[in-house]
């Protein structure tokens, strides 16, 4: 049986990504009023990682790094 | 337990409860200094390999082939979704929910391992296959390896931070109030997710 694990890698990639990105968003919803130093970096380190949810989808999608590093 | 007598003449309890509410926020400030000071590292090592990169002839150099986008987006995915994993971990311990807490670490520890073993897969591809290698492909083997292996570091070393922090709180060692391991963990593994797309970006997709 043949595998086409570009296509798997792809596909798991963008569904995963965008569950991260709704965890990542739903989380830096529910702490948004908090207060105290750790929770406002909380709140950056969120924001980032649902923006990487975003560029890891785009990935996964080929939109980005489809001429990335073309020899 | 020593009692102390402050200038407003009530007496304070000076137990080793007050002293970690009192020390506490110190910790935490320097915690973060450290978490700032290993940004400067990466930041540095970044701006180098930006430099490097826009100052030759095309990247990858000739007889270099393009990284594999497909696979680092699904090893992206693991690291980012253990974030989203570590964060809930944090969440459970607060509201007391300590089974869903185990689960969502061993979740966070299963997945850093993941990853690294994800890394250690494209090292052997791209050593073994392409023929690239730290010291011996130029500036973008360099670059590549001493960036990313020095993420991959960071992430072994959290998840063993993670894997002590998880048998400390089986063991009884923090309570409901007093967690400061657990959230210096959960803002280091953020930290890691967080410099992770960064490298991602600037290595696969620009």
């Amino acid at each position: 049986m043949h595998f086409d694990w570009v296509l798997i890698e792809r596909t798991v990639a963008a569904v995963g990504s965008v569950i991260v990105f709704v965890v990542a968003a739903v989380a830096l919803k529910n702490d948004w009023k908090t207060p105290g130093i750790e929770n406002q970096v909380f709140k950056i380190m969120l924001a980032l990682l649902a923006i990487g949810g975003i560029v890891a989808f785009l990935a996964g999608i080929d939109v980005l790094g489809r001429f990335a590093g073309a020899a | 337990m020593a009692v102390i007598t402050v200038p407003d003449g009530h007496a304070h309890d000076d137990g080793p409860d007050q002293l970690y509410v009192e020390t506490r926020e110190l910790r935490l400030q320097g915690f973060l200094l450290f978490l700032v000071s290993d940004v400067v590292l990466f930041c540095s090592f970044i701006f180098a390999y930006l430099y490097l990169r826009n100052s030759g002839q095309g990247w990858p150099p000739a007889g270099i082939s393009r990284l594999d986008v497909a696979f680092a987006a699904f090893n992206s995915m693991v690291l980012f979704g253990s974030g989203c994993t570590m964060h809930y971990a944090l969440e459970n311990w607060k509201h007391n929910n300590f089974n869903k807490y185990v689960a969502c670490m061993v979740a966070t520890i299963i997945l850093g391992v993941t990853f690294l073993g994800g890394q250690g897969y494209e090292y052997t591809t791209l050593m073994l296959k392409d023929h690239v290698t730290w010291s011996g492909s130029g500036i973008f083997g360099a670059s590549f390896f001493t960036l990313t292996g020095m993420h991959g570091f960071h992430v072994a070393v959290g998840v063993i931070y993670l894997s002590i922090i998880l048998l400390q709180s089986i063991h009884g060692t923090y309570t409901k109030d007093k967690y400061f391991g657990l959230t210096a963990g959960t803002l280091y593994w953020h930290f890691v997710d967080v410099i992770w797309v960064v490298l991602f970006s600037i290595f696969y997709l620009i």
